[in-house]
């Protein structure tokens, strides 16, 4: 479809300027890191209810990595009126913000993947174990994160306070996903045991991709225009 | 329990039914007064803007 | 005559409740296990019902705005949202003040308590939005889309957390009226006062929006002062 391959259009611009300098995965990366380490000092990383609450600590690091993420998202086009030239193009806005949404989702994925392999040194967890289902929860999971933070990046990018403003905004929205990518986190990094029970979190995962993503491309045109 | 007991606990169930209405009032009403505020604000505004218009209007101002 | 109708709803909203704290105090009986306390869910749940309520019109008034470009839509919507914020506040205060006589702690990680302590955060950041954004027409294209965004996401908080609390241990807190398992005069009077909120906050609601109104005129008026200044300088 031609909105999607514009969309990865812009995806791939991103991330080739991303690429060159780095800036967006060393600022999350190092966060990250640093947050992982402080978290370490709050929770003690041999015991028992920390491992419990693993999950919990590495959707909080990547809730807080993310907005790092997002607030460069749309505020790298403003010098140079870069956006303007965006918006006034041939780019339809739901190709523009999907776009953005692949680059988040990108990047983010990138920070996880640190996050994971520096989370399983200091706290010595096997995360290894239950791979691919916990990659396809973290991936169901970023996408979510991945397109609020787009949409609130485009709705944010032209207020002053946009930095502060970004996070207040997206952290209530998030907290079904949050909710739910933190349970099935806990159980595969844990027991590993699906039930049916569990998977009831994996369907609030997809049904909150779905809508959200749907409402933005919808309301893309309302958010983008300005 | 003793009776003595039953009622320091039926006398403080009975506070803090007073303290929960109490409480529903206080914040309506403050949201009131500051809607009250707010309006007698926005009318001197308005007035403020009409006539800063209006004499406008009548003695256009040089700036140098 | 808008000040005429607002009048005659508060009027009417006011001796509605007034009328129904006599009868909450006075005629109707103690709850078996309660005690008085209980009596609070008379100010409790209406005032829930009517933050979500007012959410749910919000999200139908963003999307009237969003089709007609209509800054009426837009200033009722966001009056909405702050009368209903309001009463969700009310709410989270007596159901504080509730659990602290009933389970001996201010806050419960309840279902329901969450889910309004979470709407009021989403729609606390609506009216910081819209206080962030001085042109009118972003701003209410934006608080529009946020508006949408919030009460759908409200929607999946709630049935996420209900799921999410009643693995663990968790009481609770409302009775689903009409269960059978409530006195129909209590039910009634939870009613009663519902009706009672909502003329309040319909009064409310129309006097915060008229006040929108106002405030775009003066800003528009404004701009008109400074175009007349500039162009005669």
């Amino acid at each position: 479809m031609r909105a999607v391959r514009q969309a990865l259009q812009v995806a791939r611009k991103d991330l080739a300027v991303e690429l060159r300098t780095k800036e967006s995965l060393n600022a999350a990366g190092a966060f990250a890191i640093v947050i992982l380490l402080l978290f370490s000092f709050a929770f003690d990383p041999a015991a028992e209810e920390t491992r419990a609450i693993a999950g919990g600590l590495l959707w909080l690091v990547f809730a807080f990595a993310g907005a790092l993420v997002f607030n460069r998202g749309f505020a790298r086009e403003l010098p140079n009126e870069c956006l303007d030239a965006l918006l006034s193009s041939q780019l339809s806005s739901p190709s523009l913000l999907l776009g953005k949404a692949i680059t988040n989702f990108v990047l983010l994925l990138v920070v996880e993947a640190l996050s994971l392999i520096v989370f399983g040194i200091f706290y010595n967890m096997r995360w290894w174990l239950h791979f691919w289902e916990l990659a396809g929860v973290f991936a169901l999971g970023t996408w979510g994160i991945s397109i609020i933070g787009a949409v609130f990046g485009a709705l944010t990018v032209n207020l002053r306070l946009r930095e502060l403003m970004l996070p207040v905004l997206i952290y209530p929205l998030l907290i079904p996903l949050l909710m739910a990518a933190i349970e099935l986190t806990n159980i595969l990094l844990g027991t590993g045991a699906l039930t049916a029970d569990n998977l009831l979190w994996a369907r609030v995962l997809v049904v909150f991709d779905i809508v959200f993503t749907a409402l933005a491309l919808a309301l893309a045109e309302v958010i983008l225009v300005n | 329990m003793d009776p003595h007991t039953i009622s320091v606990l039926y006398a403080r169930n009975f506070q803090f039914m007073f303290y929960g209405f109490a409480a529903a009032w206080v914040i309506v009403a403050l949201y009131i007064i500051s809607l009250a505020r707010r309006g007698a604000r926005l009318k001197k505004e308005l007035e403020d803007v009409r006539r800063l218009i209006a004499s406008e209007g009548d003695e256009p101002q040089l700036r140098i | 005559m808008r000040e005429k109708l607002v009048t005659w709803l508060a009027i009417i909203a006011g001796l509605f409740l007034a009328f129904n704290l006599y009868r909450i105090f006075l005629v109707l009986p103690d709850d078996a296990m309660q005690g008085p306390i209980y009596r609070i869910i008379y100010f409790h749940v209406p005032a829930a019902i009517t933050g979500f309520v007012g959410y749910f019109v919000a999200l139908a008034l963003s999307v009237l705005y969003l089709s007609s470009g209509n800054f009426k839509y837009d200033s009722l919507a966001a009056s909405v949202t702050e009368v209903a914020l309001i009463f969700s506040c009310v709410n989270i205060v007596l159901g504080s003040i509730w659990a602290r006589i009933i389970w001996g702690i201010w806050w419960t990680w309840d279902a329901r308590l969450t889910s309004v302590l979470i709407s009021i955060l989403i729609y606390s950041g609506y009216l910081m939005l819209r206080r962030a954004i001085d042109e009118p027409t972003q701003r209410a294209r934006l608080s529009a889309a946020l508006s949408i965004f919030g009460c759908l996401d409200v929607v999946i908080i709630w049935k996420s957390i209900e799921w999410f609390r009643t693995q663990h241990p968790a009481p609770v807190l409302s009775i689903r009226t009409g269960g059978g398992n409530i006195d129909p005069a209590m039910e009634h009077m939870i009613y009663y006062n519902l009706l009672a909120f909502l003329l309040l906050g319909t009064a409310l609601v129309l006097v915060r929006s008229r006040q929108e109104g106002i405030s775009r005129e003066i800003d528009s008026l404004r701009r008109m002062a400074n175009a007349v200044e500039r162009h005669i300088a």
